[in-house]
């Protein structure tokens, strides 16, 4: 019975494998924390998708995201004994550090996601912050610089010079404690979410991580170690990750960013977990009919559809959702609407056009619920919707 | 909307723009931590380009249908301005390089920048008065529903609105959305924070640090459902206090006396035109609405009244003949509210002001 289980298993497995667009191989080092390891590592590609959903309230920042693009980023994965280590390579002309005495900064940045340990693999928890009941782990690093340029313009040309103590050591101790006092320190946080407005930053120490971003020629470099297992992920076998970067040029924060959809990594040497690949397959519905089926039930009337489309603000913009969401998440938010809410604004911010209602203090979305439409008319819906996403960069 | 609201009334006709609340609140809040940018209280002058530069064409707030509008977040530099030192301590040392006295930075912009330089010519027509502001308060706060992260909330028993900085992320969409730009980024601890209403102070029955310390006595503070507090009576008994640029749709809890004193023009030859008077009545009615020539009136027959029979309630309650004549707070009320969330009752640090709706008689003196 388990023989055949398996062989059936492992026959889906090779099926939706083929289908699952990235994934990363995780490659077994004696110490991850060991730098030469990396010449180890097996990079692979994964693309990072413009979140869209909701446009806030920035007008710069919407500005200088009009017409966002898709980031190739490059993903390498080492593990040992106890520690798991990623890599995330990735282009951005710019190197934005948070630095200084400014309000109009924004840091570029790196995230991994982890889904939770819980008793069910199914369905994954959402690819933005994780869903009631499905918790995941978010490893946030944002690049930060200590600076002291009290005008804000780069202007280190005042600096001494450090070899000079002897001349110049008063004024280097006090040059020290302004730095020190702008106290833009490391930016490294890790956070649990279980849905929108849950993400908490973990400040017990209950989850040990290092992370660290390096500016190279054009483009940065993240490298996030943590353990294999604690109190909040099991890691092994096939585990789905997801990639997020944020580029300060763009005024990138929280949604203003560019995510993967989940990618599997791949343990080099241990068992796939089927149940994992599967949820990451890709959908085998027709699209062009999916088209025609989403336009016939009235999607638009609340949804920007394709960029092309004018602006919604009652519902969320599903112009880039195929980029960064799996035919799972896009099924199930079509069937059971309120399972993930997307924030947006608070409710008040379009007071007329709510795109949720509060039930006993649960969000419950104000679109339809279309389970009653046939499997293969929602599966053709789901096809269209993994094309909707923007061009690579 | 809160169970109940706390609001502030400054009378325009006495504010003498000293600065004496900005630095109560600066040496209460904000002259440390990555806070040294910022004025959660401010006095501007008006007509000009305020604090931060231009604020009010920085968008935020709502529109008519009641959608927030977006908005853009200030440059710390151009448009707050980089707070700056002398360089006292080598001047004092008598080891100063150039023996003058000059900023560590080289100042582009600043708060009042631009201080009493109003607007006409002088000496014919020139005029400006100045314009103390806080956080509004508001019943719909544009910073709330910009916060993508729930980190804003409007306090249910008194709508003080606060940052959760457990929950803030630094994200500054609050910036935005906040039409009087009154919440500001603090780059040290990359959070958002804002004025508080001294409601630690309130809950102990102590007028936040900027209304207790203004000499001109301007500012009246306690709860709008108090139909004894001087707030009350002078924004719905008498409706002389009016929110400051209402159409921003967010409902400001912080009510200005428009000033109504000014002084008559001078003609070519440098004689007064009888008659005349220097505030063009357009620009108060661009701050305060519509509204403003009813409280105009209401303010000339009351003061007017006053001369003539000796007796006006409005006018007395504007002249606050004593401190304790401005405020009314209401710590019994604190100590209830927080005995219901079993949370530890604060008792009075001061009985003067407390004499709100729920104080128990004998409760003050």
């Amino acid at each position: 019975m388990n023989k055949v289980l398996t062989s059936l298993l492992s026959l889906g497995v090779a099926a939706s494998a083929a289908l699952a667009a990235d994934a990363v191989t995780a490659v077994k080092v004696a110490n991850v924390a060991d730098a030469a390891a990396w010449s180890k590592a097996k990079f692979s590609s994964v693309m990072l998708y413009p979140q869209t959903a909701i446009e806030f309230n920035d007008k710069k920042a919407n500005e200088a995201n009009e017409a966002p693009k898709a980031k190739k980023a490059e993903v390498g994965a080492l593990y040992d004994g106890k520690n798991i280590a990623l890599m995330v390579k990735w282009a951005d002309g710019t190197k934005d550090a948070q630095s200084g005495y400014v309000s109009t900064l924004y840091p570029d940045g790196f995230a991994v996601q982890f889904a939770g340990a819980t008793k069910k693999a199914q369905p994954l928890p959402y690819i933005g912050m994780g869903s009631d009941g499905r918790p995941v782990v978010v490893h946030l690093q944002k690049a930060t610089e200590k600076v002291y340029e009290p005008n804000g313009n780069k202007d280190v040309g005042t600096q001494l010079n450090r070899q000079q103590t002897g001349v110049f050591g008063k004024e280097l101790a006090d040059y020290d404690a302004k730095v020190a006092s702008l106290a833009n320190t490391d930016y490294e946080r890790v956070f649990v979410g279980e849905g929108f407005r849950s993400l908490t930053e973990v400040k017990d120490n209950s989850i040990q991580s290092n992370a660290a971003m390096t500016y190279g020629t054009n483009g940065w470099s993240g490298t996030l170690i943590r353990p294999l297992k604690d109190g909040y992920v099991n890691l092994g076998g096939t585990v789905p990750v997801s990639i997020a970067v944020w580029d300060g040029s763009k005024m990138g924060r929280n949604g203003l960013k560019n995510l993967s959809s989940w990618v599997a990594i791949n343990f080099e040497g241990q068992k796939a977990n089927g149940a994992v690949i599967a949820e990451l397959a890709d959908s085998k519905g027709n699209a062009a009919k999916g088209k025609e089926a989403l336009a016939a039930n009235g999607c638009n009337g609340c949804h920007q559809v394709e960029a092309t489309d004018p602006k919604s603000v009652m519902a969320p913009s599903l112009k880039n959702v195929g980029g960064y969401s799996t035919a799972a998440y896009l099924r199930e938010s079509l069937v059971k609407p309120s399972a993930v809410v997307v924030p947006g604004y608070n409710r008040n911010a379009h007071s007329n056009t709510p795109w949720y209602n509060l039930e006993k203090g649960k969000r419950v979305s104000t679109m339809t619920d279309y389970s009653s439409l046939d499997k293969q008319t929602l599966e053709d819906i789901v096809a269209y919707l993994k094309t909707l996403k923007a061009e690579v960069e | 909307m809160s169970k109940r609201q706390l609001a502030m009334v400054m009378d325009l006709n006495k504010c003498i723009g000293c600065q004496t609340c900005t630095v109560a609140c600066k040496t209460q809040w904000t002259n440390r931590n990555g806070r040294e940018y910022m004025y959660w209280n401010n006095v501007e002058t008006y007509p000009g380009t305020g604090y931060p530069k231009n604020w009010m064409e920085l968008g935020g707030g709502f529109d008519a249908a009641g959608d927030l509008q977006p908005g853009v977040i200030p440059n710390l530099e151009a448009d707050y301005g980089v707070p700056w030192d002398y360089n006292y301590e080598s001047l004092m040392g008598g080891m100063s390089d150039s023996n003058s006295f000059h900023p560590h930075v080289s100042p582009t912009w600043g708060p009042n920048w631009d201080e009493d330089q109003g607007a006409g010519a002088f000496p014919q027509d020139n005029y400006f008065f100045y314009l103390p502001r806080i956080c509004n308060h508001c019943t719909n706060p544009g910073c709330l529903s910009a916060c993508p992260r729930d980190a804003i909330f409007k306090r249910e028993e008194d709508g003080v609105v606060l940052v959760d900085l457990d929950r803030c992320q630094g994200y500054r969409y609050c910036i935005a959305g906040c039409p009087y730009k009154k919440i500001y980024f603090n780059p040290k601890i990359s959070k958002s924070e804002k004025c508080i209403l001294c409601f630690p102070r309130i809950e102990q029955g102590l007028p936040p640090a900027c209304a207790q310390q203004c000499v001109g006595r301007i500012r009246f503070v306690g709860f709008l459902d108090d139909e004894e507090s001087q707030v009350y009576k002078l924004v719905h008994k008498y409706k002389v206090a009016l929110g400051l640029r209402s159409d921003y749709g967010t409902q400001p809890n912080v009510y200005y006396v428009p000033p109504t004193e000014s002084p008559a023009k001078f003609d070519a030859e440098g004689k007064i035109i009888e008659g005349s008077t220097r505030l063009p009545v357009e620009e108060l009615e661009k701050l305060f609405g519509p509204a403003v020539h009813d409280a105009i009136k209401t303010l000339k027959a009351e003061m007017k009244k006053r001369k003539e029979t000796g007796v006006s309630e409005l006018m007395d309650l504007l002249i606050a003949y004593q401190h304790s004549d401005m405020f009314r707070l209401d710590n019994h009320y604190y100590q209830q509210v927080a005995k219901e969330n079993k949370r530890n009752p604060l008792a009075p640090v001061d009985t003067r002001y407390i004499a709100g709706k729920f104080t128990k008689a004998g409760g003050h003196h």
